[in-house]
């Protein structure tokens, strides 16, 4: 019998043929990588073929579940998307929310894993009845709302579905996968749908699954949405994450036209300060959520959800300032089915490249909102210029060279978030050592930056504990899987989070074994990455960001020099148990529990 | 006001510089020790090493005279004792030179009652040492000022052995090393510190309680807020308040530092600690700690 919040079993579906198998989950596996995330992770080393081309057929894509799923919890409505990404070639996890999180559960599965490739567009189903394929070429090329939106009308009520739109269709390789409006962004794992031909995965409940301890949930349910409306949590609540935006530039933590600058002179017209008063249409929550960060704008003549990340890479990253523009890029990006952050790093490397002459685009330059809504279309349909920049930053480099490889903006293939390193130490590390690439939701090594306990521009042990800290908890939280806006409300997090593990699986979890967890975790996903070609040299930052200091707003020079970056990095390697150029030892693989 | 190109070039810490508060005295004028008396929330040794870091990019020395009791400091702030008590200046200069040795190249040194030393004046003086001399010497407001000045850390010999001679008026080390010598016209020609401290108060120490509770009775300096994020509701865009601390510049707009709030300091350095000191001219951003997303 599966402990509480679990069903102990994986569905595991050929897309070829719709034959499906039941991969069981032991208690072991279950309580050594919880969901979410880390589970995601297991079935990977489970499933994926080493090697294994990321578009190819045989390329496993898992829509992971977690214990959590489906209590009273709040925030606790999320699934994670893990596959190994088309843009990165490792190990990529990817986080989206709501309804689709607890009808994909209760089909009676932890995981739903798909692999194979159909012969024609298509939508896999799956329910209380199993999995079978639905023909999808009226979908095929629609938005993924508007997809989602026909399959409620076809299926009727209590089905969910995730999909990709036009982006994944054409393997954009930071394509999304999205449900409600909600995108698992990062990676490009909705071109790993695309090649298997699936517009969408649809799931109904069938059946229900219980806690351990049904009392104590619910009182732990009351407790933590009480503290879900203090002020841990004011700032997502009242304008959401794009409250980072003016604060950022006011300490120079804005990465500004390809990482040129740290500050930028249109912030205020972008600021939530600003839009929060004028294009504010509603606020909303995913399911089981009572904090409800998002902030539903109006611009452009349309309305779309805003975040941080998506005013940032679309508008100073690329140098434009007109707030219509840059809510209609992101707006774009959704019904297109494009990861913004990736969108708009490689379309400001692409900015950068045509002031430099080093592609034949005199049309687009830093500033120019026409070229960027013109280019965001080319990139999802790869029409022309759109061809090179679907392939991310990475690997347009290589192919247009003339050195524009030292101001890609990326790690390990995936683009940098809005967060400057050269005046994050902390959040640099961050971004340098972690598996799925540059990346502030597994790595929220920002928060030692911002907390005022150490020097940020002066990265030593103090930003090495940070990012390790911060690693773990970010690997617990997209497991179990709780929001991290919820962060702030815990004292003693890996304690709390042990307690309500406990409350809803029976165990007897208590903080060390999650943080004994974490590290498991954190290290199954680098010895994945390590099996696919992982080399020391991953685990850097791009060239313009160690050769060029930055004179921040304040007058300082600020520097991250490759000394510092390496002397970081060994410190966290020296944390992590690693040998110094990275790699675990043999024992401790073995630890893990793969197979 | 200086201009923001002006300004700009004033926030950062000099490179390989160190300070030290010479805090040993007996402070028998005050009758009371003199490290210990509030000010603004803080106390003036507090404000007098918080004014030191913010300036200098090494340590933050304070030489005690044996056994003195002190104001709770930071933790990152040295103490290093007095050998021997009541023998003057160049004795704590040459403990407090002496411990910084290999550590730092310059010295900014201050005595402990010095409520309105400015980061601008610290800076023009250090760049008087950078510039070439052995001692950056400050004429203001009448003297010559030996503990508002800067020194280098190779005099930490020339100090011990004035020391053991019983030659222990500053003097007798100027006589031994090149002093540049900043009389006020030199001081005032650096726009930033005519514009932020045009009569040069910062070398204003308090002896006596009737100097402190003048200079207590001084508004506090003129520094501008501005609130970010949730924290702007209703408070958006720069506003001047009077603070001496960030807790003060808080409290002046409505805020109460707590763990979901954080300051940052000119842009530049961010920080919880409500007993930063203040000085005229800064801008202090508010914003909410739980950054990210």
């Amino acid at each position: 019998m599966a402990p509480g919040g679990y069903f102990g079993r994986a569905l595991v579906v050929d897309v070829a043929t719709a034959a499906a198998v039941v991969l069981p989950l032991d208690e072991e596996v279950l309580r050594g990588y919880l969901g979410g995330a880390g589970l995601g992770a297991w079935l990977m080393h489970r499933l994926a073929p080493p090697g294994t081309d990321p578009l190819g057929a045989q390329a496993p894509l898992a829509f992971v579940f977690s214990p959590l799923v489906g209590t009273p919890l709040t925030t606790s409505a999320k699934f994670a998307v893990v596959a190994k990404s088309p843009l990165t070639g490792m190990l990529n996890d990817a986080l989206s929310s709501s309804h689709f999180a607890i009808s994909g559960k209760l089909t009676g599965h932890d995981a739903i894993v798909v692999h194979g490739a159909c012969d024609r567009p298509s939508v896999l189903l799956v329910d209380g009845d199993g999995a079978r394929l639905m023909d999808a070429a009226d979908l095929w090329g629609l938005p993924a709302a508007q997809a989602e939106q026909r399959l409620r009308e076809r299926l009727g009520r209590g089905w969910r579905a995730a999909a990709i739109g036009p982006a994944g269709e054409r393997l954009v390789r930071y394509a999304t996968i999205s449900h409600d409006g909600r995108h698992a962004g990062r990676g490009g794992l909705g071109a790993v749908l695309g090649a298997k031909r699936l517009k969408a995965v649809a799931v109904r409940a069938a059946t229900k699954v219980a806690p351990a301890d049904p009392g104590a949930v619910l009182a732990a349910a009351r407790d933590l949405r009480a503290r879900s409306f203090g002020p841990a949590t004011a700032k997502y609540r009242e304008l959401g994450t794009l409250a980072n935006l003016l604060a950022f530039n006011a300490i120079s933590a804005l990465p500004t036209r390809n990482f040129q600058a740290a500050t930028f002179a249109g912030a205020p017209r972008l600021a939530a300060e600003e839009l929060a008063e004028l294009r504010t249409v509603a606020r909303n929550s995913c399911a089981s959520c009572t904090i409800g960060c998002e902030h539903i704008y109006s611009g452009g003549g349309r309305t779309m959800r805003v975040e941080y990340e998506n005013v940032f890479a679309l508008g100073p990253m690329c140098g434009v300032s007109d707030p219509d523009a840059v809510l209609a890029a992101s707006a774009l990006c959704d019904e297109l089915g494009l990861d913004t952050i990736s969108a708009g790093g490689t379309i400001a490397w692409a900015m950068e490249c045509a002031e430099r002459g080093l592609i034949g685009a005199p049309w687009l330059r830093f500033g120019d909102a026409d070229a960027l809504l013109r280019v965001l279309p080319l990139i999802a349909a790869r029409e022309g210029l759109g061809d090179l920049l679907a392939e991310g930053s990475r690997r347009a480099a290589e192919q247009v060279g003339g050195g524009s490889a030292d101001f890609a903006p990326h790690v390990k293939g995936l683009e940098l978030p809005g967060y400057e390193p050269r005046t994050m130490h902390a959040m640099a590390l961050g971004l340098a050592v972690n598996s799925r690439g540059a990346d502030h939701n597994r790595s929220g090594a920002y928060e030692a930056d911002l907390s005022g306990d150490l020097d940020r521009f002066a990265g030593g042990d103090a930003q090495v504990a940070a990012a390790v800290e911060t690693e773990d908890r970010a690997a617990v939280m997209d497991s179990l899987i709780l929001c991290k806006f919820l962060r702030g409300v815990f004292r003693e997090p890996f304690e709390e989070w042990a307690a309500l593990l406990s409350a809803v699986t029976g165990w007897d979890a208590d903080g060390a074994e999650l943080r004994r967890t974490a590290r498991r975790i954190v290290l199954a996903k680098r010895v994945f990455n390590l099996r696919e070609g992982w080399q020391p040299g991953d685990d850097w930052l791009p060239e313009r960001l160690l050769s060029e200091p930055l004179e921040t707003g304040s007058g300082r020079v600020a520097a991250l020099t490759p000394e510092r970056l390496r002397s970081m990095i060994s410190g966290y390697y020296a944390v992590r148990g690693l040998d110094p150029e990275g790699r675990p030892a043999q024992a401790d693989i073995a630890g893990l529990g793969l197979r | 006001m200086p201009t923001r190109d002006e300004t700009r070039h004033t926030i950062e810490a000099v490179p390989d510089t160190a300070g030290i508060v010479l805090a040993g005295g007996r402070s028998s004028r005050m009758g009371t020790p003199k490290a210990a008396l509030e000010w603004h929330g803080s106390t003036l040794l507090r404000r007098t090493t918080g004014i030191l870091a913010r300036v200098t990019d090494g340590p933050v020395l304070v030489v005690r005279a044996p056994g003195q009791e002190l104001p709770t400091l930071p933790p990152q702030v040295e103490i290093v004792e007095d050998p021997a008590e009541g023998l003057g200046p160049v004795q704590g200069l040459a403990a407090g030179l002496g411990a910084l040795t290999g550590r730092a190249d310059i010295v900014f040194v201050s005595s402990t009652d010095m409520p309105f030393l400015h980061p601008a004046f610290i800076r023009r003086v250090l760049r008087a040492v950078a510039d070439g001399a052995d001692v950056g010497l400050p004429l203001a407001r009448g003297y010559p000022q030996p503990l508002a000045a800067g020194y280098r850390v190779t005099l930490a010999p020339v100090a011990a052995r004035l020391v053991a001679q019983q030659r222990l008026r500053p003097a007798f080390l100027f006589e031994e090393c090149q002093v540049a010598r900043l009389d006020e016209a030199a001081l005032r020609a650096d726009p930033v510190l005519a514009a932020l401290d045009p009569d040069l108060d910062s070398v204003v120490n308090v002896n006596e309680p009737a100097d402190y509770q003048a200079a207590r009775a001084r508004p506090a300096p003129e520094v501008t807020v501005q609130r970010f994020g949730t924290l702007a509701d209703g408070h958006r865009g720069p506003h001047p308040v009077r603070a001496a601390t960030v807790s003060g510049a808080a409290a002046a707009t409505g805020l109460a530092l707590d763990r979901h709030v954080v300051a940052a300091l000119n842009g530049d350095q961010i920080t919880r600690d409500g007993e930063t000191p203040l000085a005229a001219g800064d801008t202090v951003f508010f914003m909410s700690a739980d950054a990210g997303g």
